[in-house]
């Protein structure tokens, strides 16, 4: 069953023109990534997605709601947002922060409920975050930091979320922790991914689908395995890509050019 | 800057140290003056009123009491809640420390209307009844005029809101000494006064007029609290969150602009009460507006009073302008509160 749809979506700022006719239909309960060099229009493309950007054409409808006739609060609960350097306010506790999360469901004139308490409690349980709880939400490490603010778009409880490059900034190990919890939640709670990656390896051992924007349009669309080993990778990063198989496992390394050797 | 969000504890026992202040400053509004009078004849004088005990005030000390004394500390509580309460508010949705009515061209639009009251009488008057009208139509006609200019493009953000508040209050401000250069040397003098902020002319009546614009203006501000915590992820976050920042913008900006208007208009420009309140109250609860916005009301009560103890009682019996107090004391405190941040940071 279709949960995101994008349709025919282009977005502006002033003349030029970001991203252009794009159309995509997610299903419930998968994992997509958008890849793409930089400037693509990954960032806009998804942002758009969390209903933070006025479309200039198209659609885009969550859930069968079209999400520019809904106010913020509705959209909150059925898309929520990680963008790319969240900004993590000084002197608020992790649990405050991730507690932020359940502002659309108890409103700003009141406290959290009981129930969303309880959500709370729960995300920070399931992203080991428990032990952090008191702790000044600034003072977390890159890794820690990251897991707060995914734990933040959890506690939104909604069927989608929408990530731009939540592996920035990370180490290996930690990237991989981030992206094994949002694996689990496809698996284990059927949420819908939509995230932007850089890292094109990554990008293809853990997505189901893989989108190629380029220049604000999508040259390519299909499983990893296809998108990964296409022509079209290469010419729209502008370099030569060479795929390698390590036990099952394709690796994206990037080759010299001949002036190089 | 607190390394951590703020213990329980910690929290009520600011709540009360800060409630005394208040205490400690009601008492100075009443008690302390050229005329002396004590503490106790002034309670029981009040407890006369509702029918405990019997006064042992006499006429002359009780106009003193009730008819100078209070409705100045009442207007002051008044001020500076309110001033306060609005500073805090805009540096939250702002999420700039420096914030406050006063940026957006309240102070300006207030003086170019005052100035235009006060060079259009003659020689003798004092400041027209009717130049508090006046200051307030043009602090609402500056704010309305930045927010026309700068928050109308699709693109605005709080930096463009600041950036038009600038120009609006440099134009007023040219217009304003224009005015000025125009007019009489008495009257420069007079303008020059009422810029300088006091709570000399208070009366009930003067309380009458601010209280409903007040105690509108502030408990919005403060009811505002939780979406300013929301807020400080930034425009993008909070609204995918869920908060509809437009029109919590248009909601607070309004309510702290109209509510610093009509004191403004009534006790001039006073300034700093708007930065340093809220900052101490950071500074001893944490970051939270739940927090900060409600004891600043309280706080900035207390603060003004106190320092209106001081304008009036230091160089008696004439009177130090309530804005160069409010500025002798807040500008060492800020720099305190700026090398007590920069430690808490490094």
């Amino acid at each position: 069953m279709t949960m995101v749809q994008i349709d025919h979506v282009s977005l502006r700022a002033g003349s030029t023109t970001l991203v252009s006719d794009v159309s995509l239909d997610v299903t419930g309960g998968s994992w997509c990534t958008i890849i793409g060099p930089n400037g693509a229009g990954k960032t806009t493309l998804v942002a758009a997605v969390a209903g933070l950007r006025t479309l200039y054409r198209g659609s885009v409808s969550i859930d069968g709601e079209l999400l520019a006739d809904l106010n913020e609060r509705r959209r909150a609960r059925l898309v929520a947002y990680v963008p790319q350097h969240p900004e993590i306010p000084a002197g608020m506790s992790v649990e405050e922060y991730v507690a932020l999360g359940r502002v659309s469901f108890h409103g700003v004139l009141h406290a959290p409920s009981l129930r969303d308490r309880e959500v709370v409690a729960g995300v920070l349980e399931r992203l080991e975050l428990t032990d952090f709880r008191r702790r000044d939400s600034a003072s977390l490490s890159g890794g820690e930091r990251q897991r707060m603010v995914l734990a933040r778009a959890l506690a939104q409880a909604t069927k989608v979320v929408v990530l731009d490059e939540p592996t920035t900034g990370l180490d290996v190990r930690h990237q991989m922790d981030i992206l094994e919890l949002l694996k689990t939640e496809v698996a284990e709670c059927g949420l819908t991914v939509i995230a932007t990656l850089h890292d094109l390896t990554l990008a293809g051992l853990f997505t189901d689908r893989l989108v190629l924007l380029s220049r604000g349009a999508v040259v390519m669309d299909g499983p990893a395995y296809d998108v990964i080993r296409s022509t079209q990778l290469a010419e729209s990063y502008g370099t030569t890509l060479r795929v390698v198989t390590v036990d099952g496992i394709d690796v994206v390394v990037p080759v010299r050019g001949d002036a190089h050797r | 800057m607190l390394a951590s969000p703020p213990s329980a504890r910690r929290v009520l026992l600011v709540v009360v140290a800060i409630t005394a202040a208040l205490v400690v400053a009601v008492i100075c509004g009443l008690v302390i003056g050229p005329t002396s009078i004590s503490t106790q004849r002034i309670l029981g004088d009040a407890l006369s009123r509702v029918g405990i005990g019997h006064s042992t005030l006499t006429s002359t000390q009780s106009t003193i009491v009730w008819q100078y004394r209070a409705p100045r500390m009442v207007l002051g509580l008044l001020a500076g809640a309110m001033l306060a309460v609005a500073g805090g508010t805009y540096q939250g949705i702002f999420r700039n420390p420096l914030a406050d009515p006063y940026l957006l061209g309240v102070a300006a639009g207030a003086g170019l209307g005052a100035t235009l009251a006060i060079v259009n009488v003659s020689n003798n008057a004092a400041v027209p009844t009717w130049a508090p009208l006046l200051a307030f139509a043009g602090a609402m006609v500056a704010v309305t005029l930045t927010w026309i200019i700068g928050g109308r493009s699709m693109k605005s953000t709080p930096a463009t809101l600041i950036l038009a508040g600038v120009a609006v209050s440099a134009l007023f401000t040219s217009a304003q000494t224009f005015l000025q250069q125009q007019s009489s040397t008495q009257s420069i003098a007079r303008v020059y006064i009422w810029l300088l902020g006091s709570l000399a002319s208070a009366s009930w009546h003067s309380v009458d007029i601010v209280v409903p614009y007040v105690i509108v203006c502030s408990v919005l501000c403060v009811l505002a609290g939780r979406a300013l915590d929301v807020m400080s992820v930034g425009d993008d976050e909070a609204r995918s969150l869920g908060l509809s920042v437009r029109s919590l913008r248009l909601l607070v900006v309004g309510a702290s602009s109209l509510g610093t208007a009509a004191i403004v208009s009534v006790v001039g420009l006073i300034g700093f009460v708007g930065i340093i309140v809220p900052h101490i109250v950071r500074l001893l609860v944490g970051t939270s507006y739940r927090r900060i916005l409600p004891l600043s009301v309280i706080f900035g009560a207390a603060f003004l009073v106190l320092c209106d103890t001081v304008a009036r009682t230091v160089m008696a019996p004439s009177e130090l302008p309530l804005g160069v107090v409010t500025a002798v004391i807040g500008a060492p405190v800020f720099v305190v509160i700026l090398s007590v941040r920069r430690m808490g940071t490094s």
